[in-house]
């Protein structure tokens, strides 16, 4: 995979750089702030660009706003935001355009590798990787509203490894239950939120999303 | 003593030429001419109001003239103010807005009961004697300055070869005799003697003047005490407020740029060394893993610096035993030598000693960077009437009155200070004249 890495930390830079290349990933470049995100992109057509949120020169949402540029001039090129924080407007924003090659993680998920690289490939392929905290903030801001009230407590945690970008397969594994199980609970939330079932996993991830998102009730 | 007598000769003939003396020339040119004038307006009005008022005919006319005076001293008065808070950098506020009554008798009431008004009118006529003076400092500065280009003019415009020698009369706006004529060049340079001299009363009488001037304008024509009182702790509320807010942002930002990220790397660390040791061990890389884990514990030892760093920030855990024994470490790890006096009686409120702490922080940290000093003195002390008082002294360049004159960024510097200090009624004073020495007081009330 080739990676563009943007953040204003050099250690966290250094670190991002090494963990990814031990696992064989090729760094194409590693910039410090949006505008050379930007140009650094547009020269090597990487497969994903990880993003730091808060970048110079007013440390706020510099890494985002790139990152909105990124999607919208290279939809191709899958995008994963790097932060300390989770921030609801943010991933609404982040999300507006759909969630194909998105991802929203918090500083922490780097601890554990091998799960941080299967996000990261899995943004670069296309799909998304949303941090349990982004999903559980949507959740809570949906909920405000109503609607899932409907779910089962069950349906409710295979929406969530949804939210965060899991196929079938995936949650299976985490739930401990067969793929049937499985299947049988994403039908039933379908049909309990009015979405016509999809076998396209992408559109599945969008809809449930869609429904989510404080972009649109 | 020489050194003294030095500096204070310095001080003297360095004076006429400083920005500040301009703008106060400047000031009592305008300043002096408009209250001239505006003192003949508004005498001439109003004694043709009393006095008309006073006829039983003329009680109309007369009165409409006395609103008619106080409505024009009003306008002169907001002119003067505004003369002053520009030139003279203070920042007096308007008094309040004229409240209008309602119905004719009502807003003549009003109108004679215009306490601003009537200060105003105090200030045209008490200007009168300023006034006079303040155009007299500025000819007398005038008359020097062309006394001074004699020896010039003499040489450019009067050297007729073999032709006579037209005198030239030596200016000097005395009100008595004493006025010389010079026949030759060398006596011109009696005149430029003159001249300096006059450029020096001048200068001076022109500093005198003014400062008397300020002090009318801050009395008269600012907003009557109490409203200035309630202004003033408006303002000040409001930069504590935003204090409070920048120092909370200071934490967080610190928090995301310290502790946070190197913990973030330490979790980065420590997750590469738990997969580059493998499922069994056997296959464990011990160089990498081992670099990994020194790297982490690099880390974790920052970490910990930043954190006990942004809490001393916060809090000085020191300030708890008091402000000497703080003030004590704080001189330690200064990178000048400063010793430190304390004489505490009455121990000052928390928030006191914490206010203290930090001017005194920074004064070090002012002196460190900008004075070239070889030495700081701090003098911390309780004064009657629950004031207490610190001086950081140093043996600098001096030259640092102007940070507090200047404006800039908000929470920065000397003018930070004494933003901050103005929050609880404090007030700093810094004498730091050009090649110093710098001394900064700061004087806190012991509750806040």
């Amino acid at each position: 995979m080739r990676v563009v890495i943007a953040e204003d930390a050099a250690l966290l830079r250094e670190g991002l750089t090494r963990l990814l290349e031990d696992r064989g990933h090729s760094i194409c470049a590693a910039v410090s702030d949006g505008d050379a995100l930007l140009a650094a992109v547009a020269e090597h057509h990487p497969d994903v660009a990880v993003v730091d949120i808060r970048m110079p020169p007013t440390h706020t949402d510099e890494g985002l706003r790139a990152a909105l540029t990124l999607r919208h001039d290279f939809p191709g090129i899958g995008v994963l935001m790097f932060s300390q924080y989770i921030e609801t407007s943010y991933s609404a924003q982040l999300l507006e355009g759909g969630a194909a090659g998105v991802g929203y993680l918090l500083k922490d998920r780097v601890a554990n590798v091998a799960e941080f690289n299967a996000a990261l490939q899995r943004v670069a392929d296309g799909g998304t990787a949303l941090d349990p905290e982004v999903v559980s903030q949507l959740f809570r801001a949906s909920r405000q509203r109503g609607g899932l009230a409907t779910l089962t407590p069950r349906e409710r945690q295979v929406l969530a490894l949804m939210a965060e970008g899991r196929s079938n397969a995936g949650i299976a594994a985490e739930l401990v239950v067969s793929g049937g199980a499985v299947e049988k609970h994403v039908a039933s939330i379908f049909s309990k939120l009015g979405l016509p079932p999809d076998e396209s996993d992408n559109r599945r991830v969008l809809a449930v999303l869609r429904y989510l998102g404080p972009t649109d009730a | 003593m020489d050194d003294e007598i030095r500096r204070v000769a310095a001080l003297i003939l360095e004076a006429p030429f400083t920005r500040r003396t301009r703008r106060e020339l400047l000031y009592c040119g305008l300043g002096g001419l408009a209250g001239l004038l505006g003192f003949w307006i508004v005498v001439v009005l109003l004694a043709f109001g009393l006095t008309i008022s006073a006829s039983v005919l003329g009680t109309v006319v007369g009165l409409l003239l006395i609103t008619v005076t106080l409505r024009l001293s009003r306008r002169l008065g907001a002119l003067h103010r505004r003369l002053s808070n520009w030139m003279l950098g203070q920042q007096v506020e308007a008094p309040p807005r004229f409240q209008p009554g309602t119905g004719v008798l009502g807003r003549l009431d009003r109108r004679l009961r215009d306490r601003a008004a009537w200060r105003a009118v105090c200030y045209s006529l008490v200007k009168l004697p300023v006034a006079f003076v303040q155009v007299y400092a500025v000819a007398l500065t005038v008359c020097g300055l062309l006394d001074l280009c004699y020896p010039l003019y003499w040489e450019l415009f009067r050297n007729h070869p073999g032709g006579a020698v037209s005198p030239l009369a030596v200016l000097q706006p005395l009100p008595f005799g004493g006025n010389f004529t010079i026949y030759s060049w060398p006596g011109t340079f009696l005149a430029a003697l003159v001249g300096l001299a006059c450029v020096l009363a001048g200068t001076w009488a022109a500093r005198a003047i003014t400062a008397g001037d300020r002090a009318l304008v801050r009395g008269l024509l600012g907003p009557s005490t109490m409203a200035e009182r309630v202004s003033e702790l408006e303002r000040t509320r409001s930069l504590a407020v935003d204090d409070a807010a920048a120092a909370l942002r200071r934490v967080e930002r610190d928090l995301h740029d310290g502790a946070q990220m190197r913990l973030a790397a330490l979790a980065m660390n420590l997750g590469m060394a738990r997969e580059k040791m493998g499922e069994d061990y056997e296959q464990a890389d011990n160089a990498s893993v081992r670099e990994l884990i020194d790297a982490a514990h690099r880390n974790a030892v920052d970490a910990l610096a930043d954190l006990r760093d942004l809490a001393r920030g916060i809090h000085p855990p020191v300030l708890d035993s008091g402000l000497a024994s703080a003030l004590a470490t704080l001189a330690a790890s200064s990178a000048i030598p400063a010793s430190v006096t304390a004489d505490i009686e009455t121990r000052p409120a928390p928030a006191i000693e914490t206010i203290a702490y930090f001017c005194a922080a920074e004064l070090i940290a002012n002196a460190t960077k900008h004075s070239y000093a070889d030495q700081i003195k701090i003098k911390i002390y309780t004064e009657r009437a629950g004031l207490l008082r610190l001086e950081v002294t140093d043996d600098g360049i001096g030259g640092a009155d102007a940070a507090l004159e200047s404006k800039p960024a908000r929470g920065s510097g000397l003018a930070g200070l004494a933003q901050r200090v103005s929050t609880v009624d404090g007030r700093i004073d810094v004498s730091s004249p050009p090649g110093g020495p710098t001394t900064v007081t700061v004087e806190l009330p012991l509750r806040a």
